[in-house]
């Protein structure tokens, strides 16, 4: 059988551990392998973001160690974090040829979750079931930065029983941002106010996302705003069988 | 400026909310027009492409590209000088400015004060030019309609394109009926015409036309120029002497190069597919001085650093109206010449590291890597400035442009994310922290001083991590999996393919009736008009339409009409420009069929004033003179000494981003098609 790794993230890691148990359901229905280096922390994308490159290096090259002892493709349930190590690490390590290769040859083995089933695999139909209305919030870095959007839409329109509805201006940033969402708060809540106000236009109560950074800032405006909308990640909603609880 | 500074003015722009709604009315229809536009154009995303490589290949070789440049524009007759930075481009204008007008002001009184007439230029607002200038005592006027509002309100342009896109038309009847003594008025276009009548004054008694330059073209040492409204026009070919100036990176390699970017420029920056008026320069006219100052201010700087893709940039302003900050925030609050995603990369870079705190005020969403029509890396480029590899000295004691306290945060977080270990004991610990912190809710609410309290709450950390719940259930073994086939996902992508390659398909050569077609066409949604006619019926045509507009006096190209007939219809005509005279009537070189426009240029009669000072344009065209595009016809321009593209009646968006026809060019285009 086939094995991959899985690179969870820092965010799911830490906030939501249903979301990677949902991504690794999802894995083995398929008949796969899942494997999860213990010694994985945090992509470093927070720190480069941020501009504090010699800080983002180390955690960079921590990971770079941690998935240079595995083998085979490595799934990351977030578009941002895959983006970082497929254009980020490049980047960061542009002038260092000995660690530039080193992170070439991680970034050929990622996939950003969505992108691995669809693209990959060749999978929509996971059999998943969830009721009622659904709406899609393409992340900035999954859309415009891996230029991913067909996947989670194909993926979402086989799940029975739910209705998508498009979001209306779906493609705005929610403002979240990293450092950002903290460094800018005035600017970012403009963004947030936006995106609820459109999605309490869907009259839909469950927004998908693909990343768990939007996740963490969509759904604590919505708690701050005491709205009662839900926001899951989209693995959340393709583990979800007929006849099982959600 | 430092963040705190930034801050504050990203503050007041929020609570304005006349700005707000006025930056909401211009995202939403640049956004639109530039979608529209670029429906027109199939193979966009290859042209974009194309723009990006051929504007690295002139940024990597551009002292070569500049040498070829300048020795080419010499040759036609251009005097070109070069100027290191801001100062020395001032006393270059000065000095050229003072001795020109001296020579030709000595008959009369030296009391009138120099009159300089400018068109919209960027590098001028960079050197601070109409400063320098009104401290030499000349009279400077801004004539694009939105640059010339917010010089009488003493303002800097909020926007690369739109200068005035900050303010409403209430405002702008104020300032008018305040500044300039008329009444007061809030419709756009009385307002339009009031500006159009008093400019017109200016432009007929200026001593010198400054304005930008869109392109140099290397090849053939020729400037290109865009404008609208037609003041572009006015100022480089009304006055004695016309002083262009440049930026030293925006230059193209041939016809070819700049036949792709103008593909792109103003579907990006006004979602039209052709600016009204491109003109097309090699030489000075008759009578008339023309100089060009080259600018580099800190360009070879950018270009020498990691910021050097920020050099391909065209300034479209199409990252300005796709930025999410850009919108909440308007140009003034960045305190730069040049706002918004590019603004926030040039500017630590040209000015000073007390602009690197800009580059932080983006969620690198990436809006405006999408809209750039030249494919520049903006997000990446932000980074870069974050991470203090902008070419200027570091003054601050942030390199970052952060808060301290966000530094710390994530330089302790560095620490823990190197080591699994401490990573996990760190979750542990702040799982702690959040449970004491909030034992009975999973969410927490934090004060607004610590940035994500402002507009959110923040969930607990989990008690149990995934690692610890992976390790826990043991390993990864899968179980009896159904994997399905996506057979007809497959098989739409094939579709997709498929309707991809048809799309791509080279269309069939063009015939004359097809071209006319397509010409009447797109003429006509651009509120031209045209008037189809045989080669022996053209005079009586026109004759009929001056009668009906009871016209008897017109500016005329000569062998344009049969003269005789005219005469002896009592319609009498002039080869000067004179101020009375409403219609010109001038014979195009050549007309284009996918943008409706046509192409004029100096000669006899004056023809080029009368393309330009009449309400009316009358363009005679041959049918076979009709060609495919613009690569087509840009050679034709070779020959003459200033040529411009006519697309369509004069117009301007400056006020409120609502469409009116008619500023400084004629107000209407009549076009009589003439089939061989």
């Amino acid at each position: 059988m086939t094995t991959v790794q899985l690179f969870i993230t820092c965010l799911i890691d830490s906030f939501y551990p249903q979301t990677g148990e949902a991504v690794v359901s999802i894995l083995r229905r398929i008949s796969l392998d899942v494997d999860f280096p213990r010694a994985q922390t945090c992509c470093g994308q927070p720190l480069f973001n941020a501009g504090l490159r010699a800080e983002a290096r180390p955690v960079a090259e921590h990971t770079i160690r941690v998935f240079e002892k595995t083998s085979g493709d490595i799934v990351i349930p977030s578009g941002s974090c895959a983006h970082m190590i497929k254009h980020g690490y490049p980047e960061l390590f542009r002038d260092d040829p000995l660690w530039l290769t080193r992170a070439q040859r991680m970034a050929s083995r990622v996939y950003e979750f969505t992108e691995y089933l669809v693209d990959k695999l060749g999978v929509t139909d996971l059999g998943a079931h969830w009721e009622g209305k659904i709406t899609y919030h393409p992340s900035c870095h999954t859309l415009r930065g891996m230029n991913i959007d067909r996947q989670p839409r194909a993926l979402l329109a086989h799940v029975q029983g739910a209705q998508l509805v498009e979001l209306p201006h779906a493609e705005e940033c929610c403002g979240f941002g990293g450092i950002f969402s903290v460094e800018h708060p005035e600017l970012s809540a403009e963004w947030l106010k936006r995106k609820i106000t459109n999605l309490e236009a869907t009259d839909s109560p469950t927004l998908v996302v693909t990343e768990a950074g939007c996740l963490l800032h969509i759904a604590g405006g919505l708690h701050r705003q005491r709205k009662k909308q839900r926001v899951v990640h989209i693995a959340e909603i393709l583990a979800n069988q007929e006849g099982r609880d959600r | 400026m430092n963040s705190n500074r930034f801050r504050q003015r990203i503050r007041q722009s929020l609570a304005n909310e006349i700005l707000q709604i006025a930056l909401d009315a211009n995202a939403e229809r640049r956004l639109k027009g530039r979608a529209a536009a670029f429906a027109s154009l199939p193979d966009w995303r290859e042209r974009r492409h194309q723009a990006h490589i051929l504007r690295a290949d002139v940024i990597e070789h551009l002292e070569d590209y500049l040498q070829q440049f300048i020795s080419n524009a010499q040759r036609n007759g251009i005097v070109v000088h070069r100027a290191s930075d801001a100062n020395e481009a001032i006393e270059i204008i000065l000095e050229i400015t003072k001795s020109t007008t001296q020579n030709s002001q000595s008959g009369e009184s030296t009391a009138r004060k120099i009159l300089i007439a400018k068109s919209k230029s960027m590098v001028s607002e960079e050197i601070n030019l109409n400063h320098a200038l009104e401290r030499e005592n000349f009279r400077v006027v801004e004539t694009d309609l939105g640059e010339y509002i917010v010089q009488l309100r003493r303002e800097r342009p909020a926007h690369i394109i739109t200068p005035a896109v900050h303010l409403r038309r209430q405002e702008v009847g104020q300032l008018f009926h305040e500044k300039l003594g008329v009444p007061y008025t809030e419709d756009i276009a009385e307002l339009t015409q009031i500006a159009r009548r008093i400019l017109r004054e200016i432009f007929l008694s200026a001593d010198v036309g400054i304005s930008g330059v869109n392109f140099g073209i290397a090849e053939t040492g020729g400037i290109c120029i865009v404008t609208n409204e037609g003041n572009g026009r006015m100022v480089t070919t009304l006055p004695p002497l016309h002083i262009a100036l440049m930026g030293m990176e925006r230059l193209v390699r041939n016809f070819e190069d700049l036949a792709i970017l103008l593909s792109l420029l103003p579907r990006s920056a006004t979602g039209q597919k052709l600016t009204v008026y491109t003109q097309i320069i090699h030489k000075p006219l008759p009578h008339q001085q023309r100089h060009l100052v080259l600018l580099d201010n800190g360009r070879t700087r950018l270009r020498n650093s990691p910021l050097k893709e920020s050099l391909y940039c065209i300034r479209c302003g199409a990252c300005l109206n796709a930025c999410p900050v850009f919108r909440e925030i308007g140009g003034h609050a960045y305190n730069s010449v040049y706002p918004g995603p590019i603004g926030s990369v040039i500017s630590a870079g040209l000015f000073g590291s007390e602009f690197v705190p800009l580059a932080q005020a983006s969620s690198l969403c990436g809006a405006c890597k999408e809209a750039c029509p030249v494919e520049i890396d903006l997000p990446k480029l932000l980074t870069r400035v974050r991470a203090g590899q902008s070419p200027l000295p570091n003054r601050q004691s942030s390199k970052t442009g952060l808060s301290r306290f966000s530094v710390f945060f994530l330089r302790t977080y560095s620490r823990f994310a190197r080591s699994p270990r401490l990573f996990a004991l760190s979750q542990t610990f702040a799982w702690l922290i959040t449970r004491l912190l909030s034992p009975r809710s999973e969410w927490i609410r934090l004060p607004a001083f610590t940035g994500w309290g402002y507009s959110k709450d923040f969930p607990r950390f989990a008690g149990k991590t995934f690692r610890a719940r992976f390790h826990q259930r043991g390993g990864g073994r899968g179980e009896r999996g159904e994997l399905r086939e996506g057979g007809e996902l497959r098989k739409r992508r094939e579709l997709e393919e498929r309707g991809e390659l048809g799309e791509g398909e080279v269309s069939q050569p063009f015939r004359d009736k097809e071209k006319r077609e397509q010409f009447i066409e797109e003429l006509a949604k651009l509120n031209g008009h045209v008037i189809r006619t045989r080669a022996n019926e053209l005079t009586d045509k026109v004759i009929e339409f001056l009668r009906s507009r009871g016209i008897n006096r017109i500016h005329l190209e000569p062998n344009v009409l049969n003269e005789s007939l005219l005469q002896k219809a009592g319609i009498t005509f002039s080869r000067e420009a004179e101020a009375a005279l409403r219609v010109g009537v001038t014979k195009a070189l050549c007309g284009l069929a996918d943008t409706g426009s046509v192409l004029e240029a100096d000669g006899e009669g004056n023809k080029l004033h009368a393309s330009l000072l009449p309400e009316i344009h009358i363009v005679i065209l041959h049918t076979s003179d009709i060609l495919p595009s613009l690569l087509d016809a840009l050679p034709r321009t070779l020959g003459t000494k200033s040529a411009v593209f006519i697309t369509g009646p004069s117009r301007t968006s400056d006020i409120e981003m609502s469409l009116t026809i008619g500023v400084h060019g004629p107000g209407e285009l009549y076009v009589f098609l003439v089939d061989d």
